[in-house]
């Protein structure tokens, strides 16, 4: 029956220094209930070990265990890993599709359509400049006309080939500056490295550096918007993080593999901008369409205008008007005042020209809708999952100042405890052993 | 179902659900305003390129009318230079009639001569119209008078065929074989108009016998011919006018039924729009007023 007299106080004191941490805790959580990528964290608390007692009773010799208290186990991040995979996944596709939605609506801008003054309008004005020339044949100011007509029509097809080109060349550049030695890859890579090195080093003493994970985790979200990410754990808790369809681990413990080369099924960002320029991919084949639309307008204009090609150059970039005023030709015959010419060329309208530009503008406008479809779908999804993790892990204030009573209370009772003690030992000290003073 | 609901999940939602509000919102306002529902080909893709289709056929279509238009004047110009041949060709049968009834002697017959002469030369002007600065009664040689003034009577034009468009592959011959009628002239001795004339102008100067029997018996016979002739080509120029006119009625009410469609297509329904935009703006209402109330509550408003 030898339990030692100042336990109590120990007790009471593992309850004061507990609460204590776990309010630290909760202040840490408030304080950083804001933070992009913040866990919240947990003190995990135990009972202390116990006092074995070999004979309790003097009666049975029963022994037990006397408790002695609580101790801080260690301190937790609320994470779901699953959670994490999931979001990621979701989240290369959003900006996927955000990247390919943003590029396809510059191309759908280019285009100006519907309007008056898109390639519609100038094609339709070109038919019509050769209606009032089959008019009056013989005019000059006709001619001048569709002449006006003829380059204000191929200057417009050489201003949206133009404009492909470049926004071809931007999204080149992009992937450039995002995948250079330099660049956000690299640059988000080496820190993903050096965290896996700082973490293997807590890990080895036995200190979940908490913090430290969140801050990796938030490194490979974002990561995970510029190409898919596959994250494997090792024990020793580094992590190896796959990018996109790179052949090699972009980051394996404190190593960093890059550059590498990706595809378009790399998916995210850059996946995106690859497939965009890709042969086959959306910008390319918008090209391809514009130059069978201006092949076709230069064939057939020139093979009714007999008397000397009208149109030079078969591609959107290389159309130009070859002809002078006076050399339309407007008559099938010597005779200037035939107009057979003039008459076939203006019946070119709704032809093969118009038909295929028009199928193009119905193709562009499909595709941004299509991308921007995917893109809500996608956000849709992210939010959802984004939620969840926050569900799971984000600070509630509301959690946090109901533990802080909780935690405050709790140390309130400890100190009470330890001034119950205090007055038992008074008791013991000051006053017994007195009797009869 | 979520166990646990954080502030962050809260404002964040409450944002998109502003966000997407506020967007709905733009989106129909901007179709009020622009009168469009299709701003862009993504809006509504078939449609974009339907109405890019419409859009050039009703561009056709104005310049068919432009053209029947045209066609028409042209044909109307035609109507009356013939008329003015027709009645000149009727003076000079009044006079071939009275010259013939023996009373005149050879002085009245050369009077005549010179009138028939001067009417000869109004024909051949009246044949020389103009449209647009293009010689009608040429044929495509549109830039040649067709005839000269003077002794030569021969036909300067040739025989091609001028058109206005009416239609996608579809024209109408607006122009006139006049010569057909006035012939090449006496040079020829082809029984034409202007042949008989100058055949007229010769007997009533000759005033033989011969010539004054001639003037009321085969100069007669021929020139009431060529005045068949004339009337036949007026109601072959008529019924071009008629056609003429009847397409650009046709291309009217095409006209109409394609810029309906091309409205339907492409033209807010502002009644709609303003009832959606009226259920967008509750909408938006009610987000702000959700985030003004509800995110704003919290444990702490209650600690003291």
């Amino acid at each position: 029956m030898s339990i030692p007299t100042l336990q109590g106080l120990q007790t009471a004191l593992s309850g004061l220094l507990a609460e204590q941490q776990a309010m630290d805790v909760t202040g840490h959580n408030i304080a950083n209930a804001n933070t992009e990528g913040y866990s919240r964290q947990t003190a995990v608390l135990q009972t202390s070990h116990a006092l074995p007692i070999a004979s309790l009773s003097a009666v049975t010799g029963e022994g037990g265990q006397l408790g002695t208290g609580v101790t801080v186990e260690t301190y937790t991040r609320v994470r779901n890993s699953y959670l994490d995979a999931q979001y990621r996944t979701q989240n290369s596709a959003l900006s996927g599709a955000g990247t390919q939605s943003e590029q396809l609506e510059q191309v759908q801008s280019a285009f100006n359509e519907p309007s008056e003054t898109g390639i519609s309008g100038q094609l339709s004005a070109f038919w019509s400049s050769w209606n009032s020339l089959a008019e009056n044949p013989t005019s000059e100011a006709a001619k001048e006309a569709v002449v006006a007509a003829g380059q204000r029509l191929a200057g417009s097809l050489n201003q949206l080939s133009t404009q492909l080109s470049s926004i071809s060349a931007q999204v080149e550049q992009q992937y450039e500056a995002r995948t250079s030695p330099t660049g956000e890859v690299a640059e988000m890579a080496k820190q993903i490295a050096q965290l896996n090195e700082q973490i293997k080093l807590a890990e080895q003493a036995r200190q979940p550096p908490n913090d430290l994970l969140d801050r990796r985790d938030l490194l490979i979200d974002k990561l995970s918007a510029l190409a898919q990410v596959k994250v494997t754990a090792n024990p020793d808790g580094t992590d190896t993080v796959a990018f996109g369809d790179a052949a090699k681990p972009l980051v394996e413990g404190s190593t960093v593999k890059w550059p590498q080369t990706l595809t378009a099924a790399a998916g995210g960002q850059l996946g995106a901008l690859l497939a965009l320029n890709a042969p086959g991919g959306a910008l390319t084949g918008f090209g391809s369409e514009l130059d069978a639309v201006a092949a076709s307008l230069a064939g057939s204009v020139n093979a009714l205008h007999t008397s000397t090609p009208f149109f030079t150059g078969t591609t959107a970039a290389t159309i130009a008007v070859a002809v002078k005023p006076a050399e339309v030709q407007a008559s099938g015959s010597a005779a200037p005042g035939g107009n057979e010419v003039a008459l076939a060329i203006a019946d070119l309208r709704g032809g093969a020209a118009e038909q295929g530009y028009s199928s193009l503008v119905e193709q562009v406008g499909s595709k941004v809708r299509a991308a921007q479809g995917e893109q809500a779908n996608m956000k849709a999804a992210v939010t959802a999952i984004s939620n969840q993790r926050q569900s799971v892990s984000g600070v509630s204030l509301d959690e946090e100042m109901t533990n802080l009573i909780s935690f405050q209370r709790g140390y309130q009772a400890s100190a009470r405890t330890l001034t119950a003690m205090d007055e038992m030992l008074e008791q013991l000290i000051e006053h017994t052993g007195k009797a009869g003073l | 179902m979520m166990d646990r609901i954080t502030g962050s999940m809260l404002t964040g939602s409450t944002l998109n659900d502003i966000n997407s509000a506020l967007a709905k919102m733009q989106q129909t306002s901007e179709e009020i305003s622009s009168g469009r529902t299709i701003l862009e080909p993504s809006d509504n893709p078939f449609g974009a390129s339907q109405a890019i289709d419409l859009q050039s056929q009703l561009d056709g279509l104005n310049s068919y009318t432009a053209s029947v238009n045209d066609g028409i004047s042209w044909t109307q110009t035609a109507s009356s230079a013939m008329s003015g041949i027709g009645e000149a060709l009727q003076r000079v049968r009044e006079l071939l009639v009275s010259a013939g009834n023996g009373t005149k002697n050879q002085s009245d017959l050369s009077n005549i001569a010179h009138e028939v002469s001067e009417l000869t030369e109004s024909i051949k002007q009246d044949a020389n119209v103009q449209y647009a600065g293009q010689y009608i009664f040429s044929g495509t040689l549109s830039t040649t008078p067709p005839y000269q003034q003077g002794e030569n009577d021969e036909y300067q034009g040739n025989s091609g065929t001028v058109s206005r468009a009416t239609g996608p592959g579809a024209t109408v011959a607006v122009s006139t074989d006049l010569a057909s009628v006035l012939g090449n002239g006496a040079a020829a001795g082809d029984g034409k108009t202007l042949d008989v004339l100058r055949t007229i102008v010769k007997h009533l100067n000759e005033g033989t016998t011969e010539g004054r029997e001639a003037l009321t018996g085969s100069d007669l016979k021929e020139l009431d011919n060529n005045i068949e002739g004339m009337l036949t080509l007026q109601a072959t120029n008529g019924s071009a006018t008629d056609q003429l006119q009847s397409t650009a009625a046709r291309i009217e009410s095409l006209h109409t039924s394609i810029a309906g469609a091309l409205s339907n297509t492409t033209s807010t329904d502002v009644a709609q729009a303003t009832i959606a935009y009226s259920t967008e703006q509750a909408a938006f209402q009610a987000a702000l007023r959700s985030a003004s109330t509800i995110v704003q509550e919290s444990l702490l408003n209650f600690l003291k």
